[in-house]
């Protein structure tokens, strides 16, 4: 073999291993159990093909997760987005302590997710109440958390807090691989601000907006922290959201095997969303 | 690059040799026995490390070790999948436990002396708890769910403690018209949520009634319209933000005297006593009913102690187990958390609970509702949607068809 191939292959190999034994072998055996009644720990579980899956179709606590996790997903998608574009502009521009400010804006994202929603869920039953009494509004004198229909918005206001970080990052770097001479070409040719944003920054950094939106989506469709320290799911089921009652229902509700099916439904969900939205997104990058 | 080849096969065996090593380690280096004491009550970790330093001590032969991880139950189902059970473990008597005994991984302890020495009617707790007849858990220690009052402000207020369901709400009524909070909710924790139906739906309907609905002879729909009923009426005497409080605010809140009720578990008590230790407290048992004389206490087994099926060193376990049973022990053990001794002859003094002590005497106690219910069902979220949209048809109906799922899945 030619000595330069052999190292790559020895480049190869081991990662192609790992990933086999940490992440394709327990995806299998995951759809293995799936097809069983397995509790998760007892000592015996038989075959029951089919079953899980077409329980799970019947169950109104996945249909309801689903549909939690989705209007969850595309309002933070959106949210983060928006505004990170926004603060990535303000950042690029020319302005003072830029680099104070950049510090600033990526904090949230060191910090960790459990101990911001940990903060978070004190803040909204402790001091945000207090502050709607002394205002009087009487729509921010109790927890937002503790109702069935507001909860949710608790759980994107942190979310989008602490995920900005990070595209805003992703979204300077874009900014930055613009060549100033082009904005000096537009100036000269008198465009403002808003057409100078939509038809030179908005198509250069297209590419960063589409990894951008794929990885907020994909984050926030896997939501389970933020949902753990501020809400566990409540009240009720009302922000329970997929990988929270695969959690729940498998490690301590003794439904490994339910859950599983629903794990391996969630994955092919996943990919399928991903894979459109990359698809979507980059055709519309060629065609600018 | 041979040379990096060569640092990553050599960091590899590295690897691989500590691996190996700290798996070795689990073999004792200084010839004593290791028992690995597992359990899942954060706030008696301080106490089972004095019993355990002093068991140390008198058995040279022997080194205990506690474990108290958080989501204790959590993390031991997932031991328990790797093969890896603690040598003994404590738990409460609650469904985990129930799935835990009917698998088969604890020992049957029926023959030994240790069953002997604790309380008949927490044997048959776990009996009725489990379905199963091999003893495979040593009820330790047992908790009261019930009506914490305080008892400054109510003498204040002239308040007698009330004895029948009409009496409660009626309290709760004179404390309402006084401009005070009756009861103070922490139902942003949906486990808050269901003291109230732990204490209602043993007395009100009956243990019996677990035992049947796993038979599918009863329905919530039938049994369950006046457990309901009272819940929601329980629900117009709390504070302004019922379910914008955790159990952490509310034992904050109790302890400084908003609130003048506290529907809660006896292992609050120790919370509260942090946050102010001059509150006084009274405990009376939850009176769901209008005969003050069937009124029952709800009490169920706090800990249990379980010796695992697969530990080579059982003897030793139970010797630990024997230890911690001793009365001197197990009085200490239950004067610092403020609970209940199953070992007989082993009484609780503190002043709080002085209330609650003649139901244990004379046996009038019953158990949680929550611990017949699959856990899978979720219970605890059930309630709390229940209580927030109030809608008892569909409480009762949604309560058998989880039910049901759960069943079904099994």
């Amino acid at each position: 073999m030619n000595k330069r191939l052999t190292t790559f292959y020895w480049m190869t190999v081991p990662a192609v291993l790992l990933f086999f034994i940490f992440l394709t072998l327990p995806a299998l055996q995951g759809f293995y159990y799936s097809l069983t009644n397995w509790n998760g720990f007892g000592h015996q579980y038989h075959f029951v093909g089919f079953k899980n899956y077409i329980n799970l179709f019947q169950d109104d606590n996945v249909g309801n997760a689903y549909w939690f996790t989705f209007k969850f997903a595309i309002v933070v998608t959106i949210a983060i987005n928006i505004l990170s574009l926004l603060i990535a502009m303000g950042l690029n521009a020319k302005i003072r302590f830029r680099n104070f400010f950049r510090g600033i804006y990526f904090l949230p994202n060191i910090l960790s997710v459990l101990i911001v929603g940990y903060i978070f869920n004190y803040l909204f039953s402790n001091v945000f109440t207090i502050w709607g009494q002394n205002l009087r509004i009487s729509s921010l004198s109790t927890n937002i958390l503790g109702s069935e229909q507001l909860a949710w918005v608790g759980v994107v206001i942190v979310a989008v807090w602490q995920g900005i970080a990070f595209n805003t990052i992703l979204y300077l770097a874009g900014l930055q691989t613009i060549p100033t001479s082009l904005y000096e070409a537009s100036n000269l040719d008198g465009a403002g601000k808003w057409r100078e944003f939509w038809s030179i920054t908005f198509p250069l950094i297209a590419p960063f907006f589409t990894i951008n939106m794929v990885l907020a989506m994909k984050n926030s469709l896997m939501v389970f922290d933020q949902i753990v320290a501020l809400t566990n799911g409540g009240p009720g089921r009302a922000t329970q959201s997929i990988s929270h009652l695969i959690y729940t229902g498998g490690f301590r509700g003794g439904e490994f095997a339910y859950q599983s099916a629903n794990s391996v439904i969630y994955f092919i969900v996943i990919a399928i969303i991903s894979i459109l939205q990359l698809r979507f997104l980059q055709r519309r990058e060629m065609d600018n | 690059m041979w040379n990096g080849v060569k640092r990553l096969s050599a960091l590899a065996a590295i690897l691989l040799l500590t691996i190996v090593v700290s798996a070795c380690n689990k073999g004792d280096a200084s010839g004593k026995v290791q028992i690995e004491f597992f359990q899942n009550k954060p706030e008696a970790k301080g106490s089972f490390d004095k019993l355990i330093a002093q068991f140390n001590q008198e058995h040279p032969g022997i080194e205990v070790t506690q474990v108290n991880p958080p989501e204790a139950e959590t993390v031991l189902l997932t031991r328990v999948v790797k093969n890896d059970v603690p040598d003994i473990v404590g738990l409460g008597a609650t469904d985990t436990y129930s799935i835990l005994a009917q698998s088969g991984i604890f020992t049957d302890l029926a023959n030994t002396e240790l069953p002997r020495t604790v309380d008949p009617i927490y044997l048959k707790m776990l009996k009725d708890v489990t379905g199963v007849d091999p003893v495979y858990g040593i009820p330790y220690a047992a908790n009261a769910n019930g009506v914490m009052y305080n008892k400054k402000l109510f003498r204040e207020m002239g308040l007698q403690v009330p004895k029948t369901w009409d009496e409660l709400i009626a309290t709760a009524q004179k404390i309402k018209a006084a401009g005070k909070i009756p009861f103070y909710f922490t139902y942003k924790d949906d486990w808050q949520t269901n003291l109230p139906f732990n204490a209602l739906g043993p007395n009100l309907v009956g243990i019996d009634f677990f035992l049947q609905r796993r038979e599918n002879q009863v329905t919530f729909q039938d049994k369950y319209r006046e457990v309901a009923e009272k819940q929601l009426e329980l629900l117009k005497y709390g504070h302004s933000d019922n379910f914008g409080k955790n159990y952490a605010d509310g034992n904050r809140a109790f302890a400084n005297g908003q609130g003048l009720m506290y529907i809660q578990g006896s292992w609050a008590i120790s919370e509260i006593r942090k946050a102010n230790p001059k509150v006084e407290l009274g405990f009376f048992p939850f009176p769901t009913g209008n005969d003050a004389k069937a009124v029952k206490l709800v009490s169920g087994i706090d800990t249990l102690l379980a010796v695992s099926e697969s530990t080579p060193h059982k003897k030793e376990a139970e010797e630990f187990i024997a230890f911690l049973l001793k009365p001197e022990n197990s009085k200490q053990y239950i004067t610092e958390q403020t609970l209940f001794s199953a070992v007989k002859g082993v009484t609780q003094d503190d002043p709080s609970v002085a209330e609650l002590l003649p139901y244990f005497k004379s046996g009038r106690v019953i158990d949680f509702a929550d611990h017949y219910i699959p856990k899978a069902v979720q219970l605890n979220s059930i309630v709390q949607a229940f209580l927030q949209n109030g809608d008892i048809d569909a409480y009762l109906a949604k309560l058998d068809r989880e039910w049901n799922k759960v069943a079904n899945r099994r």
